[in-house]
């Protein structure tokens, strides 16, 4: 892992966008599609109580069990990730809020870059369908806590 | 970033071969049939001998990656010693998006782990074997069981159709030994 951490601070900041914005309709309740029971998501990096000095850093997302797919494709077994950024899990049988701390990766992208201010972060995944709605059992990752320091 | 940039030397050399030898194919054709009759109907009279030379030149367009994109291999790392003959492999895409095989979104594809083996020819869809694993569900890692001894590891993204992109999105090719128990 640590590795990883390594490699993680060694990259470069290519003005990266934190998530691509994809135009959510209001919530609406809708079909939740089934994900195999032993499909997990987990965040590969940062761990749990990771101290992150600067607050620029990537979050690599993790998925066992089930495969990606961008938003907008229907294909049983898949979803895109959503990043839950100093907030709570949503409601579970709707539409995946889309704002500063629910961020969209519809793109299928697997890595996040964030810039986060000094302090207490927390982090969570959860995993959503074509229509950025949590599968049935919804699949989130374990909430963590970093701390960035300047 | 650095094996990103020797992937698209590497795509880039192959598509300069691809257009040289079409350009070679069609010089010899455009010299070949001129001097023997100089009368109109040439061109469909050279047409079928010229066409099964052609037709290899004129490979499909392969959909186009942007600059910055990368795979990498997240776990194992190059040199590894694994105690396992199980392993998790993690898959890494930087600026770059899954999804599954038969779609076709702009700047996704679905990853490919080359096992023990060379990287297939880059404008032919990616052979399915035991050496060629597809990944056409959108997986970003996967569990191998391999047998005790050195063995190596590539990644090698692809579009919808199992075709790598232009330039090819693939990881440095890892070394790893695995051993006996776990």
């Amino acid at each position: 892992m640590r590795g990883f951490a390594s490699c993680c601070f060694g990259a470069v900041a290519l003005g990266a966008v934190l998530a691509t914005t994809l135009a959510v309709s209001p919530g609406r309740a809708a079909d939740t599609k089934p994900m195999p029971e032993d499909a997990r998501v987990y965040i590969i990096w940062p761990a749990d109580g990771q101290v992150i000095q600067g607050g620029k850093f990537w979050v690599r997302m993790g998925l066992s069990g089930a495969g990606i797919a961008p938003a907008g494709v229907e294909k049983q077994y898949t979803g895109h990730h959503h990043l839950i950024i100093d907030a709570d899990l949503p409601p579970l049988d709707e539409e995946i809020p889309n704002d500063r701390n629910h961020l969209h990766f519809g793109r299928g992208q697997t890595e996040a870059r964030l810039e986060l201010p000094p302090g207490k972060h927390t982090l969570q995944m959860l995993l959503g369908d074509d229509n950025h709605v949590p599968h049935k059992p919804p699949l989130y990752s374990k909430k963590i806590t970093i701390t960035v320091v300047p | 970033m650095s094996t990103g940039g020797k992937a698209m030397r590497a795509g880039q050399m192959g598509l300069l071969a691809i257009v040289l030898a079409g350009l070679s194919a069609g010089v010899v054709r455009a010299q070949g049939p001129a001097p023997q009759t100089p009368v109109p109907p040439t061109p469909p009279a050279a047409a079928p001998a010229a066409a099964p030379v052609a037709a290899p030149a004129e490979t499909r367009k392969r959909t186009p990656a942007p600059a910055d994109a990368y795979v990498y291999i997240g776990w194992p790392n190059d040199g590894e010693v694994i105690r396992s003959t199980k392993f998790k492999v993690w898959f890494g895409t930087r600026n770059f998006g899954v999804a599954p095989a038969g779609t076709n979104v702009p700047n996704t594809g679905h990853h490919h782990l080359l096992i023990d083996t060379g990287l297939p020819g880059l404008d032919d869809p990616i052979p399915n074997d035991r050496n060629h694993l597809h990944f056409g569900l959108g997986q970003t890692e996967t569990v191998l069981e391999l047998p005790p001894g050195t063995h190596t590891l590539q990644l090698l993204m692809a579009d919808g159709d199992h075709v790598p992109h232009d330039p090819p999105l693939m990881s440095r090719k890892i070394t790893i030994y695995v051993r006996p128990g776990g």
